[in-house]
């Protein structure tokens, strides 16, 4: 029989790579898991966290008029709008006004607590609605009957005090009784974190605590509703920009529903970022996982290699096969994870909406969940091309002779050049799409150096392995063998261990240095209390109180103002630049304060301090860091607005401020002669010996509510309680993401360890054969991995407390103690785990038969 | 049979090889020069380690000689590069191999059809067909390797080769890993392909009657030719 021969077609483009890498796959994905489960493992994470936080900036954004409470919202500072201010808001729509200030309230039994209070007025909400238990209108449940002023509260405050709706509370110098619970306010994120739970008065209420006196520390908002005809995004900036043009020395902070939670933003935004590289990082681990799936699978296929090249198969065509596999198995893992990403903020908001004060709006975000495929993708292609390349040069004489090992050669120029360019635009993408690009090209550098320095821990160990004198114990001598051999396991297992170890020991070790600093280094050196709004007049018998109340107790005052800083050195502050660490002192006001010599926890580092006595123009010492944050320079000057009047001051100094002090302290300190004859208020600190007890903090606290209603006092345990609550709930946002890196990372060791699987079945057979016993070849692996597990471990546990100091240290400014027992911990960990992951492959090869294994050889 | 022409199907001259490093470094083709006629059926013996296999490799494009030149179908063979060498593999030498190396994850039609593919044959799976066919294995086209015997691994592998219709078939021990009667089968099967198309053929092996039904039979010993006779 004669067969025809036929023309040829093109045999270029990407279907036949295609068709041949579909066929390869037909026959399963094993081998693949591992491939597959890192890709997923990291997309879900980058899909997850920027789908979240999607969710959450779309919430954000439609539900701005409700978290503002209005299109627009202006915020004065320890003053109400001025006659010409208000009429100016009431010209642009229906205006709400409420008054929010921290206060002390007290049961009749004299219990007291601070609290959060906010004064509402009739028009209050203007979008959103007011919820409460039992149900009822806020105007009827604010009311006053018989002199004695309705109220509602958040659920903690009635828990705090163990009272119910009925209960009466004193607050300054009215007397309040709650009539429901406030379960719903709407714009409760626009005011931010509180140290206290709320109490919503009406402002007849407010009016007769007494509380407000000049100088006295409440916030004016005044919410804006435009009328439908002009509320559009132009209408909206117009109204902000004749604010600013008709009224200059206002000195009133404008939010608008665009961005009604400006810091809440920043703050997704930043922990996004966070997140992602946390995300990334799992991605990275994973990578190493991808590598070695795929230098496992050509090992496998280099028979198949040759023939295809036997049969006429270039270098490229083989190299365009496996790679078409590569990004077949990619996009699987990929989908597979962003998938699972995409659901994450549908799942967040079904699970967590009823306590997370957040207005989630989960949705598919294709952007984001293309973003997350994409950096999955280029990781798959920055860690197979390598091995990829590899396969150009398999020899197509291996069907010929029978080679034991591969060697493990450098692939051609072109296929190092393309692996350059994925791992560059993978860095580039990091970078480009980062919040904070500076932390994004540390991170991109510190995760190279990582690889780089992992490289060079196994070509150490393995160095040391080949140096190392001979043995006796044949176990031993066998072991440290395994270490140096050509193919062995030393390079996979450094890279996944240690980046797992060195993760776990930083994140344990970041983790353990908060909470200490939360519950023991911080309650031992605060203050007991910090008093707010001591009114000047009374500052003096205020201390002299104190003294009497707690002799031994030492006591700090000074006087307080706040104020927004306008312009730094003439340029508006909306205009300027400043450093990322210095912008928060922008963003709203700012406690301010005058003294005559410098204040205790802070010194001189540039300029002069003013002379006692000093008349001349006002003159201002700035915190020496912020200073430099915002290019501000000794002799410029800074304009702030302090109770609605434009003050300009030049810098005389610069101090450097211990805050870890917890000393009151101050970044703008001003010449006395500045705020001469301004009503201002009194902050003071007490400090009770050795960090004083609960029940005599307690009697502090009554005897100063009840002496001095007006005076509001923050028990500092009960804050730092609230900011240990919330570093808490970050710190297990952080462990979440770690643990899917951990995952991944023990993902990548077994599947690295199962890779070796093959050569440990055929050592174990040919050892066997030459008389070596089960018992014999368990102690030679038991040993090896835990030579390598010791070793990695070793360089994870250091450079992990290494990247812990760096992160508490350097970019958190707290001090830093190294954990020796959470380190070790994580380090004999990780030797268990890889002698543990290690001997369930090697039992199976201990186990088979030689005869059986020798046949198919 | 087509009778051997006078422009040879291989012309070696002065090959020499050497395989391996330093002091592991062996000379295992010394000073070969051979020519092969088209469509002739040509045996390479000898003994193990004699370089009849590495010398099968370098008439198939797959081992660089050291020195010397390699002209297979009239193109000079040792300038070209890696790549070269492959499209030139596919479109003129078909290679039975003693251990078949069929591709696991493909079926029996697949296969056949992979050198045909990798050529850019527009009809690779009809091709292929009719070439398993000719082999007897029609039935047997949507098999994986592992579904087939040794016997029916080989005759696919043979189909394989001649699908391309190359100039030349270079086969290692084709029977080598087969029983006698299946070996005998097998080696029929090539014998009739090779005649049929006229294609010349290359064989190694260590047996004689094999050896006994080439054209022209060249003895190996040391790396070097020793004798070329006609059995």
């Amino acid at each position: 029989m004669s067969i025809a021969a036929s023309a040829p077609t093109s045999a270029t483009g990407w279907r036949l790579p295609l068709r041949f890498a579909i066929r390869e796959l037909r026959g399963g994905l094993r081998g693949f898991y591992v491939f597959l489960a890192c890709i997923a493992l990291g997309c879900m994470a980058i899909a997850g966290v920027s789908s979240l936080a999607a969710s959450l900036n779309d919430g954000l954004a439609r539900e701005g008029q409700v978290i503002l409470g209005g299109d627009l919202a202006f915020t004065l500072i320890q003053r109400e709008a001025k006659p010409a201010e208000l009429a100016f808001l009431e010209r642009q729509g229906t205006v709400s006004r409420d008054a929010t200030l921290r206060a002390m309230a007290r049961t009749t039994n004299g219990q007291a607590t601070l609290v959060e209070l906010k004064a509402v007025d009739s028009a209050y909400p203007l979008f959103g609605a007011v919820k409460l238990d039992p149900t009822g209108k806020l105007d009827a449940a604010l009311a006053e009957q018989g002199g004695v002023y309705g109220a509602v509260a958040d659920p903690t405050l009635l828990a705090r005090l163990a009272i119910k709706p009925g209960a009466v509370l004193s607050v300054g110098n009215a007397k309040l009784k709650i009539n429901a619970a406030l379960t719903n306010e709407p714009d409760k994120l626009m005011t931010g974190i509180g140290f206290g739970p709320r109490l919503m008065v009406s402002q007849a209420a407010l009016k007769a605590t007494a509380l407000i006196q000049p100088g006295s520390l409440v916030h004016w908002h005044y919410k804006v509703r435009l009328p439908p005809s002009h509320d559009s995004a132009a209408a909206l900036q117009a109204v902000v920009k004749n604010a600013k043009a008709q009224l200059p020395q206002a000195g009133w902070g404008i939010r608008t529903r665009a961005k009604a939670s400006p810091r809440l933003q920043r703050n997704v935004e930043r922990f996004t970022q966070f997140l992602t590289i946390v995300g990334l990082t799992a991605l990275l681990v994973g990578g190493v996982g991808v590598g070695n799936a795929v230098k496992s699978h050509l090992d496998r296929r280099r028979e198949t290699i040759a023939t295809l090249k036997a049969l006429g198969a270039g270098g490229g065509r083989v190299f365009s096969i496996y790679l078409t596999q590569v990004l077949l198995l990619a996009l699987i893992g990929g989908l597979i994870g962003v998938a699972f990403g995409a659901v994450m903020p549908f799942a967040v908001a079904w699970m967590f909406k009823a306590i997370l004060p957040l207005p989630i709006e989960p949705a598919l975000f294709p952007g984001d969940l293309a973003l997350a495929l994409l950096y999955g993708l280029l990781t798959a292609l920055a860690f197979a091309l390598w091995p990829l390349g590899r396969a150009h040069d398999v020899p197509v004489g291996e069907l010929f002779r029978d080679e034991v090992t591969s060697e493990a050669r450098r692939p051609r120029l072109i296929y190092m050049a393309l692996t350059a360019v994925a791992v560059a635009v993978l860095a580039a993408l990091a970078v480009l799409l980062a919040y904070d690009r500076r932390v994004a090209i540390v991170y991109v550098g510190t995760a190279a150096a990582v690889f780089v320095l992992l490289r060079g821990v196994a070509w150490l160990v393995m160095a040391l392995a080949r140096r190392a004198p001979h043995a006796r114990a044949t176990s031993l001598r066998m072991a440290v063998a395994n270490i140096h051999r050509p193919g062995a396991l030393t390079p996979s297992i450094v890279l996944s261990l240690g980046l797992g170890i060195a993760l776990l020991v930083t994140v344990i070790e970041i983790d353990g240095n908060l909470s200490r600093q939360f519950t023991h280094e911080i309650p031992a050196k605060a203050p007991s209390f910090y008093f707010l709004d001591i009114p000047s007049t009374q500052a003096t018998q205020f201390t002299s109180f104190l003294k009497t109340q707690a002799p031994a107790a030492k006591l700090e005052d000074v006087p307080m103002l706040r104020g927004r800083i306008v312009s730094v050195n003439g340029i508006p502050a909306d205009k300027l630049k400043p450093a990322d660490d210095a912008r928060w002192v922008l963003q709203s006001d700012r406690g301010v304060t005058y003294a005559d010599a410098v204040p205790k926890g802070s010194r001189v580092v540039a300029g002069q301090w003013w002379k006692k006595g000093y008349d001349g123009p006002p003159l201002v010492s700035f915190e020496q860091h912020i200073a430099e944050g915002l290019g501000l320079k000794l002799g410029e000057p800074v304009t702030v607005n302090v109770l609605g009047r434009n003050i300009t001051a030049k810098v005389a100094s610069l101090r450097r401020v211990d805050w870890q002090s917890l000393s009151i302290n101050f970044v703008m300190v001003f010449s006395p002669n500045t705020f001469r004859g301004a009503p201002h208020t009194h902050i003071a600190t007490l400090t009770l010996p050795n960090g004083g007890t609960a029940a005599k903090e307690g009697a502090v606290l009554r005897a100063a509510a009840e002496t001095y209603p007006m005076v509001t006092a923050v028990p500092v345990k009960e804050a730092l309680d609230a900011i240990g609550k919330i570093v808490g709930n970050l710190l297990l946002a952080i462990r979440g993401a770690s643990a899917i890196t951990l995952l991944s990372a023990a993902l990548v060791l077994g599947g690295a360890l199962a890779a070796g699987h093959r050569h440990r079945v055929y050592d174990a057979v040919i050892l066997k054969t030459l008389g070596a016993t089960r018992a014999r070849l368990l102690g030679a692996y038991t040993i090896e991995y835990a030579l390598l597990g010791a070793a990695t471990a070793l360089f994870g546990g250091l450079s992990g407390s290494l990247a812990a100091w760096l992160i508490v240290a350097q970019i958190m400014h707290l001090p830093f103690v190294w954990l020796p027992w959470p380190a070790l911990i994580a380090a004999v960990g990780a030797v268990v785990v890889t002698v543990v992951l290690g001997l369930i492959g090697t039992f199976s090869a201990l186990g088979q038969k030689p005869a059986r294994v020798l046949r198919n050889l | 049979m087509r009778a051997p022409s006078e422009t040879p199907a291989v012309a070696l001259t002065g090959i020499n090889l050497s395989l391996g490093q330093a002091a592991a470094r062996v000379h295992v083709l010394k000073d070969i020069g051979l020519n092969i006629g088209r469509g002739e059926a040509f045996g390479l013996v000898g003994p193990s380690g004699s370089g009849k296999s590495t010398l099968l490799m370098v008439m198939a494009g797959l081992e660089r000689p050291d020195s010397g030149s390699v002209t297979v179908a009239g193109e000079e063979l040792t300038g070209l590069d890696e790549d070269a060498l492959a499209r030139f593999r596919g479109r003129h030498v078909g290679i039975v191999f003693q251990s078949f190396h069929l591709i696991p994850t493909m079926t029996a039609l697949e296969n056949v059809a992979v050198p045909l593919e990798l050529a850019g044959t527009a009809d690779a799976q009809e091709r292929a067909r009719a070439e398993l066919t000719a082999v007897g294995l029609a039935e047997r086209l949507g098999h994986y390797p592992a579904q087939l015997s040794g016997g029916e691994q080989q005759r696919v592998a043979i189909a394989r080769a001649l699908a391309p219709n190359p100039a030349i078939v270079v086969a290692d021990e084709p029977t080598g890993n087969l029983d006698e009667e299946t070996g005998k089968q097998v080696i029929d099967l090539l014998y009739a392909g090779q005649m049929r198309r006229g294609t010349t053929l290359v064989l190694v092996t260590h047996d004689n009657a094999l050896a006994a039904r080439c054209q022209r039979v060249a003895r190996l010993r040391s790396g070097h030719v020793d004798s070329v006779d006609v059995p």
